[in-house]
């Protein structure tokens, strides 16, 4: 720690950081453009210049390191000036029309202007013009605004890992634009709405809509990945208008997704389920909530409860429900009497599941010095995690992957091994094999017939002599015909080498199901038995089953017998769910509900309703709670959703037990199917959001193999499977497609 | 998009750099690969180039709108680049471009009809002694007046 001198203070401040980071934590006003804490500095604006004791001219706080002793005025007379001359030249080709700039109110250049700035401009030559083109649709550019502050430049650069602006021409002709027709691509994109100073970055989405001022700005919490990021949600008259990202270091510091950012959209789609609704002879009346909840408890009541049938009751949740959510489900279900709860609707099979705590946090991933992927495209999976792992690779780490395509990545891999399937596991034992070797263990049984190849000794070389290294297990793994095996490997193998392993075969909020252990209790009926059993009724917590499973038919088959009673909550129409449902009730959605979520650094984080749920919309907590009151359950007494967290808190945290078998004598043969939803329809709100869809990413629609694969299923380029066109590339292993489903609804719904 | 030939001028280049550094040679391969490609510059050739030195698109882009030496439209046969610079300008250098225009009938930046001549402006080539000045395909011209340019001009074949 050293001591400097500002305007006549004396602060503490470390040796070679930058003055203006000292100032910043003083709380002492420096104006700058082109300085971002978390970009590179360039020192480009000039905006940022303060007067240094014994230095000749005006100095940059954004890349004056500090010393010992150095005074500093931010205030005085040359300072002043100097901020000033340099407010004019920035001026000088910028528009002066702020009130017809969507960025005004909430304009850096605005703010400083004002603080900085003459009230009369002496430029009275004409200003330049920039043509803009169109950069996507989340975007919009106006870039007669720009003031070449190179954020946005750095900002592709830097975080999201593909240069995507630039500044081409030279001098007065210098312009930022992207370089690709195509425009903005990013997953991280609209992050440089927020770096940009100006109006030349702003959200398309939110064009022309509002002024800053007008909304109120509420913290909350993203739900569409396992991060959790800190976001603002800003509304006005009880909508959504915007969102934007809120710093949090430990979690998102300073960035949101894209995912996280536009998904608000959804929420108004014409789609919206608006009022609870009952089946009566096959017809769908639109009922209060009071006549819904009767008719939905005498239905539990006569179908299920009445004759003791309470084992053929089935509690099923999605992983977008909030923790209160799980617990209250769980709670009727289990007062009841019924031990049929699931929220795996994904898995094939359930006696073959991935067991696999996460024990590392955001903050110590960036930290690691080597990582093994395993099936997972996390860039596009989990954003904000393969940021962390992206800032690891900037500082040295490797990174390699098993995986069963080679997909996209932001940055440097040591070594793609695109595995087949069916070759994870033999691959993982391998690297366990040599890992044990090394340290002279015995070895068990199932390892001593498994052969050790290049690409495991390789990995186990790697993770012996690593420092910190994480074993990351993907959502590609989950119904692998190995699965179990492979996570309990992974967990060996991490024990064996000091790794830290990351599951992120989960989204969304399914660490806070597996919290409240939103599963079968004693000896209940998982998902895949209930579906193949004979069951008398169901209650369905935000399920679309067309998106949901893997399996469609068979669930819709299952809930939709005859003398199958199904009471739906949901936040969307949907056709399928309409057809077997007898009870269904509109609940809210994002930013509509509190609720909790719970992250992979096992952050619980809970967050207020931003808004009011539209129309006779109620959260999914009251909703379940009146239920419970109706079907005369005792405990249920919760003014907020805040009383069901304190109670959560007072029950044990569900331990999983699970077996440590490998086992790798499966002799799976044929093809693999590794169906995923594309990124931006993995929820119900995201299939609903108009400009995601439009994004390249939001398109995405392939179903991914290799010739010989394709040549196997009889497919050629032109076709379809399942669905899905084909994409024959041979960067797909063998025995393999891997489908990106695009399951978007219909877009032009939004109101 | 790029020819073996144009390759093998560029890997000489690379090896000019530290390994890794490829993309240091950005520069000698926009020329190469402009030489090729009927002396101008389009998307996808740049894109090309990106490709070849595993480069951003955009960061090719930048240096190929930074400097005058790179053709983005059509071109002549002959370039005639025309600077415009403090020392031409001082010198009158604006009045010569106005003639040159003239004697060729149509403006910097366009070709003649046929395909012989384009010109246009250039920021300074450094030759602010013989100011003003132009330069021709890879030639120096300086002192120049109206007579000398019409001169100049009819020469080109
Ligand atoms: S567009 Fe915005 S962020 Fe990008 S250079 Fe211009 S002013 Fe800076
Ligand atoms: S903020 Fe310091 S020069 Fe731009
Ligand atoms: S200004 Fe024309 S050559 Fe220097």
């Amino acid at each position: 720690m050293i001591e400097i001198e500002i305007n006549g203070n004396v602060v503490k401040a470390k040796a070679g950081e930058m003055l203006i980071q000292v100032t910043d934590r003083e709380g002492i006003s420096v104006p700058r453009f082109c300085y971002h804490k978390k970009l590179s500095v360039v020192a480009s604006c000039r905006m940022c210049l303060v007067d240094v004791e014994g230095a000749p001219k005006p100095q940059p706080a954004c890349s004056t390191p500090v010393n010992e002793g150095m005074k500093v005025h931010t205030q005085n007379d040359k300072a002043k000036a100097s901020q000033k001359a340099v407010m004019e030249f920035l001026l000088i080709n910028h528009p002066l029309d702020c009130p017809i700039c969507d960025q005004g109110g909430e304009c850096e250049l605005q703010d400083v202007a004002v603080e900085y700035g003459s009230d009369i401009s002496r430029f009275s030559e004409s200003k330049r013009i920039v043509p803009d083109g169109d950069i996507g649709a989340l975007i919009q550019a106006d870039m007669t605004r720009c003031i070449h502050c190179t954020r946005c430049v750095r900002f592709g650069l830097e975080i999201a890992g593909m240069m995507e602006m630039g500044g081409t021409g030279r001098g007065e002709h210098l312009k930022i634009e992207p370089f690709l027709k195509e425009g903005i691509q990013s997953e991280l994109s609209g992050n440089m709405i927020d770096v940009c100073p100006v109006g030349a970055l702003t959200s398309k989405p939110f064009r022309y809509e509002l002024r800053s001022w007008q909304m109120h700005s509420m913290p909350n919490i993203a739900r569409h990945d396992l991060v959790g990021s800190n976001l603002f949600v800003q509304t006005y008259k009880g909508k959504v208008k915007r969102v934007v990202s809120a710093d949090n270091d430990l979690i998102n510091e300073t960035w949101i997704s894209d995912r996280d950012r536009f998904s608000y959209e959804g929420l108004t789609h014409k789609n919206r389920l608006l009022e609870p609704q009952i089946k009566v002879q096959g017809q769908w009346q639109q009922v209060s909530w009071k006549v819904a909840l009767d008719y939905a408890v005498k239905g539990l009541n006569s179908h299920v409860l009445k004759h003791q049938k309470v084992n053929q009751l089935g509690g099923l949740a999605s992983s977008t429900a909030t923790m209160e959510e799980f617990y209250l489900l769980k709670k009727i279900l289990t007062e009841v009497g019924c031990d049929n709860i699931d929220h795996r609707l994904n898995v094939k099979n359930l006696d073959n599941v991935i067991t696999l705590d996460s024990n590392i946090k955001l903050g110590a991933l960036e930290k690691i010095d080597y990582a093994l992927i395993v099936g997972a495209n996390i860039r596009l999976e989990q954003p904000m995690i393969n940021h962390r792992l992206r800032k690891a690779t900037k500082k040295g780490a490797d990174i390699d992957e098993l995986n069963v395509m080679a997909f996209d990545f932001n940055h440097p891999l040591d070594t793609k091994n695109i595995t087949a399937p069916n070759k994870i596991a033999p691959t993982l034992a391998g690297v366990l094999k040599s890992i044990m070797i090394s340290n002279t263990q015995e070895l068990p049984d199932y390892l001593l017939a498994v052969e050790v190849g290049e690409v495991a000794n390789n990995i186990a070389a790697k993770l012996l002599n690593s420092r910190s290294s994480v074993i990351i297990l993907g959502e590609h793994i989950i119904n692998n015909e190995d699965a179990s095996t492979i996570a309990n490997l992974i967990t060996q193998i991490a024990q064996n080498t000091n790794s830290k392993t990351l599951n992120l075969s989960i989204t969304a909020n399914t660490m806070s199901a597996n919290w409240v252990g939103f599963v079968p209790q004693n000896s209940g009926m998982n998902v895949n038995t209930m579906l193949a059993s004979d069951m008398r009724g169901f209650i369905l917590l935000d399920i679309y089953p067309q998106y949901d499973f893997h399996d469609l038919e068979t669930a819709v088959k299952a809930f939709t017998k005859d003398d199958t009673f199904v009471i739906s909550l949901n936040s969307f129409k949907d056709d399928i769910v309409a057809g077997y449902s007898n009870v269904i009730l509109p609940i809210a959605s994002v930013y509509e509900t509190s609720g909790t979520q719970l992250n992979i650094n096992n952050d619980m984080q809970s967050y207020t309703a931003a808004v009011k749920a539209p129309d006779e919309v109620k959260p999914a907590w009251k909703v379940l709670k009146v239920m419970a009151d109706l079907l005369a359950l005792p405990s249920f007494h919760y003014a907020d959703s805040a009383q069901v967290l304190a109670e959560i808190f007072h029950q044990p945290q569900t331990k999983h037990t699970h077996d440590e078998n490998v086992n790798l004598t499966s002799k799976h043969h044929g093809i693999s199917i590794i169906w995923q939803n594309s990124p931006y329809s993995i929820d119900a709100v995201l299939r609903h959001s108009n400009a995601l869809q439009k994004t390249k990413i939001g398109q995405m629609n392939s179903a991914y193999m290799n010739q010989a694969s394709a040549e196997t299923l009889g497919l050629s380029a032109d076709d379809k499977y399942l669905g899905v066109p084909v994409v024959i590339t041979n960067t797909v292993a063998d025995d393999c497609v891997f489908i990106n489903a695009n399951q978007a609804v219909n877009t032009q719904g939004q109101t | 998009m790029i020819s073996i030939d144009a390759k093998k001028q560029i890997d000489a280049w690379i090896l000019k750099y530290p390994k890794d550094r490829q993309s240091s040679a950005v520069m000698q391969a926009l020329k190469i690969v402009q030489a090729e490609n009927k002396n101008r510059l389009s998307a996808d050739t740049i894109q090309a180039v990106a490709d070849y030195l595993d480069m951003p698109g955009i960061a090719v882009q930048e240096v190929a709108t930074f400097y005058e030496n790179y053709n983005h439209k059509k071109v002549g046969k002959h370039v005639i680049r025309f600077c415009h610079n403090i020392s031409c300008m001082l010198n009158g250098a604006d009045d010569l471009i106005l003639h040159l225009e003239n004697k060729l009938g149509v403006k910097t930046g366009e070709v003649t009809p046929d395909g012989l001549i384009s010109a246009k402006k250039v920021e300074c080539l450094g030759a602010c002694v013989g100011a003003p000045m132009f330069q021709i395909n890879d030639e120096y011209f300086e002192n120049l007046t109206a007579d000398k340019i019409d001169q100049i001009v009819d020469n080109l074949k």
